[in-house]
């Protein structure tokens, strides 16, 4: 808190790492609300996290949080204030949604476009100038006639809450958050809306300069960054987008016949420059997806005004696209000669290309168009164009024409990816004076400033205090035959690793009580090893002692699994979770208490080694910022595998295993990058272990740990609020006698004699 | 002194001994030894092993709880002879035994619970009215007697589930009363003799025997309404290979549920086919034969079997399309809790503009995704058949939202309201303690000094050091202490090393009188004390019964000092040194007297106030 205090003062950046299950948003919540009521300027807090749950976790903390500040005021003044508080959070309309005609919609981008077809100016318009002439959403609809900034009362809400209050008032509780962001004390939301100028530009954009941005569970902030500037598209794609360009070019042949002036109307728009027809926020069919800094503001050329000129550009430019996928070796360029390229073959320049993405957003509104999501490749495309044209230093074109080394069918994909994190987050660190970036596992601290290209004021990592060893971290590096086992590549399918693995399996789920949850290093790899432990009976062997739940690629069966697992846990029948180390289930799902009581790692989650993406993308840091390939995919494995294993912990009564099963685990350049709260216990025997050794340390752990555990922790680990005002006391005497020695040595400090011993002297004269 | 039930002649790795029953123990001693070296009690009995009739050795192999190898005995004996002991000892081991195996699956510590007295169990009961039908079943004496342990637990676990519906509570219905009660008995031995002795004999009634015992009947009917869960293996019958390349699957009721439990659309197969179309066992070998049964093999080979199995023109047309696909093809709709609810993060923010590399692509193993959901699917059924459905409301718990960030040591402790003390007579406490203060406070005359008494301790503490170095132990005190002490070893190793040779008739009627007059101490303290409140239920006895009760076992008590005399009188009239008797009788003799005098005071005061 203290550091974090000094960061706000400083309004400078921090990078603070705390272990999991501390209460880590808990005291950054409570820290931040007490600066923000105290100080009169009302600094605005943005938190972001990674995902929903997650956020819905941190906003339950900060109504738990108001609740008890609303308690302990003193005055009514100050209840009052502490009542008028506000905080919400928000999230997509899909998660949002209370309208049942589109909630029910499966994907999100279905209810995107839905949604807008409904509430949508222009349809708003016309449904109030004659009602009952088109759809439109009643939900939306009210809270138009709701007076603006006081559409929801102040207080913190939830998502869960703001759902039940738009039912309640049947008002739109997407909209309401939306509208509602900017009379916020504290908004909650995820790392995309800020860091991706497509949504960034629609949602974050007025949020005030002097705001403190938190980014929690910040571990993957750079794929975050990295994804959010980054476009893949594929055959399927393209063939999409050109069926939309005709059907653009129908729509427009259909208005000019109907409606020409509207058409002229648009072109006169353009030529006086984009800004005026600024439109509102809401309205906004799809963000510009360059950062704002690079944004041009000037007219459009003259080449694309037109509607037809427009449409034929695309045109063009998708057909060059598709004749490029057509070649059947691996091409890997820079924008710079993809463009020199295009402009050979097609005469494209660049100048158009970059308002691609903006002209094509004016021409759908001008048209009026529904189902958006129908023109999503479409809207690829031009976003692609527009950042080609835009970047040039840290990006790459990667054609890749065949999936695997081993494909014959060529299944083409053109990767615009970027290649450098700290070009997305940079408008972020600009902008916000105050940003907090924190984690449970974000060690080593120096990689984050380095990645990301800012210098912290504080940058922390914080141990942890525990009565007992409440986690026994232990590396497996081969199994009771003595066979080293690994997920190396090419060893990993070997039988004899497989069985192994399979045997930590069966030996944990005998010997540990209620869930134990299981990473692999990806989905192939879990895949494969699930099916051949079927046929080898390992599961069957499993299924006596505990249930079998998996990850399984659709997200809502897996949350239904989840729950299962969570049922089987708490029955006490006991079950496996089998998952994967980057997957769904390893972000935000907690595994305390009885849900994990171990965690097993099988291999080291490394990224695929063999994608150019990341060839290209390890090239580009050892270069530019001197980072070396193994240090970065050491670095990545080990904050990952970091991630899985501290889902154990949550609070301090809480105990759990950590299994790492992999010989790579043993070596101390891997060891030295987990966080130092894990790392300090593992015991130079716990670091290289057969299986049945491991095990014979974990039956001698939970006997110990299943001891008493309501022992009294107080003054020990846990600190009552006189215990921290004795240990103040005493670091203030501390300093003082510090200060004081400064202050004698100062005395002494010229090493002659003081004044009062020269004036003790009797002087014989 | 254990009572023998019967002794032979016999050798044990090769060293020449005696092998003993007594009625607790078997054991062996080896010749020329005083301590038996191998000592095998019941309950630790497992399994008997014994040569062919006609084998030249003749042989007994016992095999107790967790050492299967056990202990091999040949008896030495001249050869008819031997066999004939042989016989004996296997009779009564396969009795117990088998007693063994039946009080396994139960419970088998709650002899721990009860009142103190030497163990005497009797291998069969043949005096008691109870069927004991484990006790009297000697099964087959044939060359090995193993009763299998699974065969047991099996039979028990389904008698048990067909009783699933009866209360835990006992006593409302008689009949399960009396099972109850007659299990119990059967599964402890001891208490069994003593219900013999007591009820049998009339001395208490059945009710008052049981008084006090409920938690007996309780945790039987506990472990009873337990019911066996349902295995978590996946049902996958697996082939055998018969000779001449064959394929045999075994056909169990059991697995045909399962199968039925486990495949739905393989249930309505049935339902709609058999008796028109198909004969029950034309559709199990199409259906084994079939894609089918393929498609639900728990195993990812089956691609590679596809080659094997027949069209199927009737249960083809029950083939579902693989569930292979990124999205499951049957959708659930429920949505999960938002807590963990991971699609909505997938739909939190815009679609990812990126692929994932190839190896973190989901579903690209397609052979594993129907295992995989079929994985899901089958835990969540073995969830649902233990714990029934999941209601809807649990789904979204909006009450319980706090438990789910609350991290619970960081929570004070609630201090426990602790037991309130129940003071008879409070006042006249609390009126004493004052008054003794109040005599104390006239007697100093003026309140304490603290000052004054620090002072005072600190005073008397001066020259501490001095005064220790100073300090001399007088030599005599403590060899006399060391004398006494050593006497006190000698006296034990004495008594220890005493041979203990109370006939066996003369010991057993010693405990049984032992156990009696316990047990009617337990009844009469418990119908004269004050009943602990958690035990108050509706069944407790009005306060005149329970006096009636007391009075009654006062009568009983009365008459132990005299039946204590007979023992005595027996002992010497058999030449044994009478004194013993009268020491190990001791105890007993103490607490009857206590609880007499108890009762004649407590009379004595009730006949004062009713003087009054």
């Amino acid at each position: 808190m203290c550091d974090l205090k000094r960061t706000l003062d400083a309004t400078g950046h921090c990078v603070l790492e705390m272990p999991s299950g501390t209460g880590k948003t808990v005291s950054l919540l409570s820290l931040i609300v007490s600066y923000q009521q105290f100080y009169p300027t009302k600094r605005k807090l943005v938190y972001c996290s990674r995902t929903v749950p997650e956020i819905e976790k941190a906003l339950t903390e900060l109504k738990r949080l108001m609740a008890y500040r609303v308690e302990c005021a003193e005055t009514e003044e100050q209840k009052e204030k502490e009542r008028n508080f506000f905080g919400m959070g928000l999230t997509s309309r899909k998660n949002l949604c209370i309208n049942p005609e589109v909630a029910k919609e499966k994907k999100g981008k279905v209810v995107d476009a839905k949604c807008r077809d409904l509430t949508n100016t222009a349809v708003c318009e016309k449904a109030r100038a004659d009602p009952g002439s088109v759809p439109i959403c009643d939900w939306h609809e009210n809270l138009g006639q709701l007076e603006p900034g006081s559409l929801i009362p102040s207080g913190i809400w939830t998502l869960e809450d703001v759902l039940e209050y738009g039912r309640e008032k049947v008002i739109c509780p997407y909209f309401a958050v939306r509208r509602m962001l900017a009379f916020a004390d504290v908004v909650i939301y995820s790392f995309h809306y800020l860091l991706d100028p497509k949504v960034a530009e629609q949602v974050s954009k007025e949020l005030s300069k002097d705001a403190i941005v938190v980014f929690d569970e910040a571990h993957n902030i750079d794929n975050v960054c990295i994804e959010s500037l980054s476009i893949d598209l594929t055959r399927p794609m393209l063939d999409s987008a050109s069926r939309s360009i005709v059907k653009l070019g129908e729509r427009i042949d259909e208005i000019k016949t109907t409606d020409a002036a509207k058409l002229q109307d648009e072109y006169a728009k353009l030529v006086e420059g984009l800004q005026e027809s600024e439109p509102s926020d809401e309205d906004a069919i799809m963000g510009n997806p360059v950062l704002p800094d690079d944004l041009l503001s000037e007219a459009i050329p003259g080449n694309i005004r037109k509607a037809e000129h427009f449409v034929a550009f695309l045109k063009r430019f998708v057909e060059y696209l598709k004749t490029r996928m057509r070649v059947l070796h691996v091409v890997a360029e820079t924008p710079l000669s993809f463009l020199q390229h295009l402009k050979d073959i097609t005469y494209i320049e660049r100048r158009p290309l970059r308002f691609c993405a903006e002209r094509l957003q004016s021409l759908i509104r001008t048209l009026e168009l529904s189902r958006l999501d129908e023109h999503a490749s479409l809207q690829k495309v031009a976003g692609f164009a527009t950042l080609v044209a835009t970047y040039e230093k840290g990006f790459l074109l990667i054609l890749e024409p065949f999936e695997t080394e081993a494909a014959t069918v060529p299944n083409p994909v053109f990767h615009f990816t970027c290649l450098d994190p700290s070009l997305a987050i940079k408008p972020v660190f600009e902008r916000f004076s105050s940003v907090v970036i924190t984690s449970g596992t974000i060690s080593p601290l120096d990689m984050y400033p380095k990645m990301l290209q800012f210098t912290p004021v504080v940058q922390e990592t914080y141990p942890m205090t525990l009565t007992r060893n409440a986690f026994l971290p232990l590396v497996i590096t081969r199994g009771s035959d003595q066979v080293a086992i690994s997920s190396r590549f090419e060893v990993r399918n070997d039988p004899a690793v497989v069985r192994n693995f399979g045997s930590i399996l069966v030996e944990y789920s005998k010997t540990v009580p209620d869930g134990i949850v299981a990473f692999f290093p990806s989905y192939l790899y879990m895949e494969s090893i699930v099916a051949a432990w079927n046929d080898m009976g390992i599961l069957n062997e499993v299924w006596k002692h505990k249930l079998i739940f998996v990850e399984t690629p659709d997200a809502n069966e897996t949350s239904i699994a989840l729950e299962n697992y969570r049922r089987a846990c708490d029955n006490g029948r006991g079950a496996v979770l089998l998952s994967v180390a980057r997957g769904k289930v390893s972000e935000g799902i907690d595994f305390d208490h009885n849900y994990g009581r171990a965690v097993i790692m099988f291999g080291v989650p490394y990224q695929y080694t063999e994608s150019r993406i990341l060839k290209a993308r390890l090239e580009y840091l050892r270069d530019a910022y001197r980072i070396r390939e193994s240090e970065f995919l050491g670095f990545d494995a080990m904050r990952n595998a970091a991630q899985c294993v501290g889902r154990v912990l949550r609070g301090k009564t809480d105990w759990g295993l950590m299994v790492f099963a992999d010989k790579r685990f043993a070596r101390a350049d891997k060891r030295s990058k987990l966080p130092r709260w894990i790392n300090q216990y593992i015991t130079e025997t716990a670091s290289n272990l057969s299986t049945d050794m491991a095990l014979t340390l974990s039956k001698l752990f939970m006997r110990t740990i299943s001891q008493n555990p309501n022992e009294n922790q107080t003054g020990v680990s846990l600190w009552a609020l006189e215990d921290i005002e004795k240990a103040q006391a005493k670091q203030k005497a501390l300093a003082l006698e510090a200060e004081q020695r400064a202050g004698s040595d100062d005395e002494y400090g010229d090493g002659g004699f003081s004044d009062n011993a020269l004036m003790d002297f009797e002087l014989d004269v | 002194m254990p009572a023998i039930v019967c002794t032979a002649k016999a050798s044990c790795k090769k060293l020449p001994g005696t092998l003993e029953l007594t009625d607790t123990h078997l054991q062996w001693t080896q010749e020329g030894k005083k301590a038996p070296s191998i000592r095998v009690a019941y309950a630790e009995a497992n399994s008997l092993f014994c040569s062919k009739e006609n084998a030249p050795q003749v042989r007994l192999k016992i095999a107790p709880v967790g050492n299967d190898a056990g202990h091999n005995f040949t008896f030495t004996s001249p050869q008819p002879i031997a066999y004939q002991e042989r016989e004996r000892f296997k009779k009564e081991l396969t009795a117990i035994i088998a007693r063994n195996k039946a009080v396994t699956p139960n419970a088998p510590t709650l002899a721990l619970s009860l009142p103190g007295g030497p163990a005497t169990p009797i291998p069969s009961l043949p005096s008691t009215p109870l069927p004991l039908t484990n006790g009297g079943a000697t099964p087959k004496l044939s060359a090995a007697v193993l009763p299998s342990r699974p065969a047991t637990s099996r039979a028990a676990s389904v008698a048990a589930s067909d009783r699933r519906g009866t209360p835990a509570i006992t006593g409302n219905d008689p009949a399960t009363d009396f099972r109850l009660r007659k299990r119990v008995l059967m599964n402890n031995p001891e208490l069994g003799t003593l219900h013999r002795e007591l009820v049998m004999t009339g001395q208490i009634s059945e009710a008052e025997f049981w008084d006090g015992r409920e938690h007996l009947l309780l945790a039987q009917a506990a472990s009873e309404s337990q019911r066996r869960g349902k295995p978590g293996q996946l049902v996958d019958p697996r082939p055998e290979t018969v000779e001449g390349g064959e394929i045999k699957i075994r056909i169990t009721p059991q697995l045909v549920h399962d199968i039925f439990d486990e495949y739905p659309v393989v249930a309505r197969a049935y339902s709609e086919n058999v008796p028109q179309n198909l004969t029950e066992a034309e559709f199990w070998k199409r259906y084994f034969q079939s894609k089918l049964f393929n498609a639900h093999r728990a195993s990812i080979r089956s691609s590679a079997t596809q080659h094997v199995v027949k069209e199927d023109p009737i249960l083809d047309k029950y083939l579902e399309k693989d569930d292979d696909g990124i999205e499951p093809r049957r959708q659930r709709s429920e949505k999960p809790e938002l807590f963990l609810d991971l699609g909505a993060t997938s739909e939190d923010h815009g679609e990812l503009t990126v692929e994932r590399d190839i190896t973190m692509q989901a579903g690209r193993q397609k052979g594993a995704i129907p295992l995989i959901r079929k994985f899901n699917e089958h835990s969540e059924r073995l969830l649902n058949s233990a714990l029934g459905d999941l209601p809807p409301s649990k789904r979204r718990r909006l009450d319980e939202e706090y438990s789910q960030i609350e991290i619970d040591d960081l929570r004070d402790e609630g201090s426990s309201n602790g037991i309130v003390l129940e003071m008879q007579d409070r006042e006249r406490y609390f009126e004493g303690s004052m008054a003794g203060n109040a005599n104390k406070g006239n007697v100093n005359g003026t309140p304490l000094d603290p000052r004054a008494i620090v002072w005072e301790a600190k005073n008397s503490l001066n020259d501490w050091e001095k005064n220790l170095s100073q300090l001399k132990i007088d030599r005599k005190p403590g060899d006399s202490a060391l004398l006494s002490m050593t006497q006190n070893v000698a006296a034990r190793l004495d008594v220890r090393s005493r041979k203990n040779d109370i006939p066996a008739g003369l010991f057993r009627e010693m405990t049984t009188c032992q156990t009696a007059a316990n047990e009617f101490l337990r009844q009469y303290w418990s119908a004269t004390l004050p009943q602990p409140p958690e035990l108050q239920t509706a069944a407790t006895a009005t306060p005149a019964q329970r006096a009636s009760k007391a009075v009654k076992m006062i009568g009983y008590l009365s008459k132990t000092p005299e039946k204590v005399q007979a023992l005595v009188d027996t002992a010497t009239a058999s030449g044994l040194d009478a004194s013993r008797v009268e020491v190990a009788m001791k105890p007993v003799l103490d607490a009857v007297n206590h609880a007499l005098v108890f009762h004649r005071n407590k009379e004595a005061a009730a006949a004062v106030r009713r003087g009054r």
